[in-house]
């Protein structure tokens, strides 16, 4: 009891929102957001994380350009409303002010707009093809929850482990990966896409030795398979919640102590250990290389 | 390296099933038709929907015509009787020996089977408008990759449950979903004209074939490096060529492109939106 006696423990209830969209289906995709929200109350969560464009749906299309809302936008009054009593994190197109739309995961709480994140990096390639309908972020922020700072990423950019680095250095207490992530069926019971998905979060939490809350959706969309299996781990590779069901909807309640993640992060520094003058030097010769043409 | 990679078939039946029930959640309509061949097919599309969406949302047809083989309709009734689902019985006979009269094909039986094949189609569109119902599609994707299919015609259908799913894996799902054996056991065929089988009118089986279109069409390996795999020469030719000579039914139409929102092209949307 020595060690531990100075330690203060700093509870949070983080609830992972898994639900099952359909794109353009806004009644529909609420509805699943308060059914929810409705489980992560009765958990005593304090933050909900819903999965990457839940409230519209992943496979739009061209669809964003009906379904893009701004931040002030009638539409999202029932979940400013919910945010009265419990932050949450949602995904949606976002339209931007100078024009064109980004891929956005909106912190709400209290009935306002805590923060934003903007996705970075657009999947361009084999089934996606989000270069064509959104605008890509141009920076990463940590949001600021009065609970704790929360770095986003939003699917793809946890495939880029510069996104988690770059957040957990400007001081991300927990990292947040909201998904939508496809998937295909292989050898085994579990679905392809979920175990690369797993590798992912389990990499990205022990890696930046931060806690790692994993959102995905479940179900289909345009005859696309989404894998679910949403999951939570702490920062030393213990699970925190879940992993939920790859095929059914879920709430996964997490509990996570922020004490407890500094002092994982005190014991097995790694992320203070980063050598960014490797990476500033990777970005020079990158620039003598474009400038030499 | 010259087998198909394994598929997990009791997760392959449980996505399969979800899909079904989500594309009928979406529509809003109120259950599915299919067409019952008395092959394997449309055995399994029909044992994965009554698992979806439950038996008295299914509507079964058995379409036969003046060509098919007595056994076809014998082998339906069994499926039905398996799944608990009723089959109802549509003679197209008549109505397509009249047509194909006044068409001028009834000798020319390529003519004649792809007749019957899209008077089938209009049958289960019919019957989808008639009680509001999706066209429950049997098409796997063997067949859709060789085009062994008629345009228009059984290809056609508001869902294809099979569509990605190799014939391979369509006989384990089969044998998963508990098909009748003699269904499972018995070689497809179109049924278009007495004696028909798939293989004798491909010239290779889908078992021979899988493997080749997946190293092709999956994992990008050529015509060269196929052979290099042990694949024999000959029938990775054939197979190719059967790929690559029917691909225009993957996309069964073109529009022009003339203005900046042309459909599918400029403007890709969801299939059914609601406010």
């Amino acid at each position: 009891m020595t060690v531990l006696s100075n330690w203060q423990r700093e509870r949070v209830t983080v609830a992972l929102a898994q639900i099952a969209t359909c794109p353009g289906q806004l009644a529909h995709n609420l509805e699943a957001h308060f059914w929810a929200l409705e489980q992560a109350r009765k958990a005593k969560a304090e933050v909900v994380i819903f999965p990457e464009l839940s409230l519209t749906g992943y496979l739009l299309g061209h669809g964003v350009l009906e379904l893009a809302m701004d931040l002030e936008d009638p539409r999202l009054k029932p979940l400013r409303e919910a945010s009265q009593e419990v932050a949450l994190l949602v995904g949606l197109p976002l339209r931007e002010r100078g024009g064109g739309i980004a891929n956005a995961a909106v912190l709400l709480h209290r009935g306002q707009i805590v923060g934003v994140h903007r996705k970075l990096y657009l999947p361009t390639y084999g089934m996606f093809d989000e270069g064509r309908y959104f605008l890509p972020g141009r920076s990463l922020t940590p949001l600021p929850w009065h609970r704790a700072k929360i770095g986003v990423l939003v699917c793809e950019d946890a495939w880029h482990p510069t996104s988690a680095s770059i957040l957990v250095r400007r001081g991300a207490e927990l990292l947040v990966v909201v998904a939508g992530g496809p998937s295909e069926v292989s050898g085994d019971d579990v679905p392809q896409g979920l175990k690369r998905w797993h590798w992912i979060v389990g990499a990205t939490a022990i890696t930046t030795v931060t806690p790692t809350f994993f959102a995905n959706r479940c179900g289909w969309e345009e005859g696309i398979l989404f894998s679910g299996g949403s999951w939570a781990v702490d920062g030393r590779g213990r699970t925190l919640g879940g992993p939920a069901p790859a095929c059914d909807p879920a709430v996964i309640a997490c509990e996570v102590d922020l004490a407890m993640a500094r002092r994982h992060r005190t014991l097995a520094p790694i992320p203070h250990a980063e050598r960014w003058e490797l990476w500033q030097a990777e970005v020079e010769r990158n620039r003598d290389e474009l400038t030499r043409g | 390296m010259t087998s198909l990679p394994a598929v997990d078939i009791p997760l392959l039946a449980e996505v399969l099933q979800r899909f079904l029930a989500e594309e009928l959640r979406a529509s809003g309509l109120s259950g599915y038709v299919c067409g019952l061949s008395g092959g394997l097919d449309s055995a399994v599309a029909a044992a994965l929907a009554v698992r979806a969406v439950g038996r008295e949302k299914l509507r079964l047809l058995a379409l036969p015509g003046p060509t098919s083989s007595a056994e076809s309709l014998t082998h339906a009734q069994e499926v039905a009787k398996s799944l608990g689902v009723g089959l109802e019985v549509l003679d197209l006979g008549p109505t397509s020996q009249l047509l194909a009269q006044t068409l001028g094909c009834a000798s020319d039986r390529l003519r004649f089977g792809n007749l019957l094949a899209r008077l089938r189609m209009v049958a289960l569109f019919d019957a989808a408008r008639a009680h509001g119902l999706l066209v429950l599609g049997t098409a796997n994707k063997s067949e859709i990759l060789l085009g062994y299919s008629t345009l228009f015609g059984d290809q056609a259908a508001s869902v294809h449950p099979l569509g990605d799913v190799w014939k391979t894996h369509v006989f384990a799902l089969g044998a998963y979903l508990q098909i009748p054996e003699v269904i499972l056991k018995k070689p497809p065929t179109a049924d278009l004209w007495p004696g028909q089988t798939d293989a004798a009118e491909l010239g290779f089986d889908y078992l021979e074939a899988d493997p080749i279109l997946y190293y092709h069409h999956d994992q990008g390996l050529s015509e060269a490096e196929l052979g290099a795999q042990g694949f024999p020469s000959a029938l990775v030719s054939k197979v190719l060529a059967t790929y690559r000579r029917n691909r225009f039914k993957w996309r069964p139409t073109v529009i022009a492109r003339v203005s900046t929102s042309c459909i599918n092209v400029d403007r890709i949307l969801p299939r059914n939106p609601k406010p």
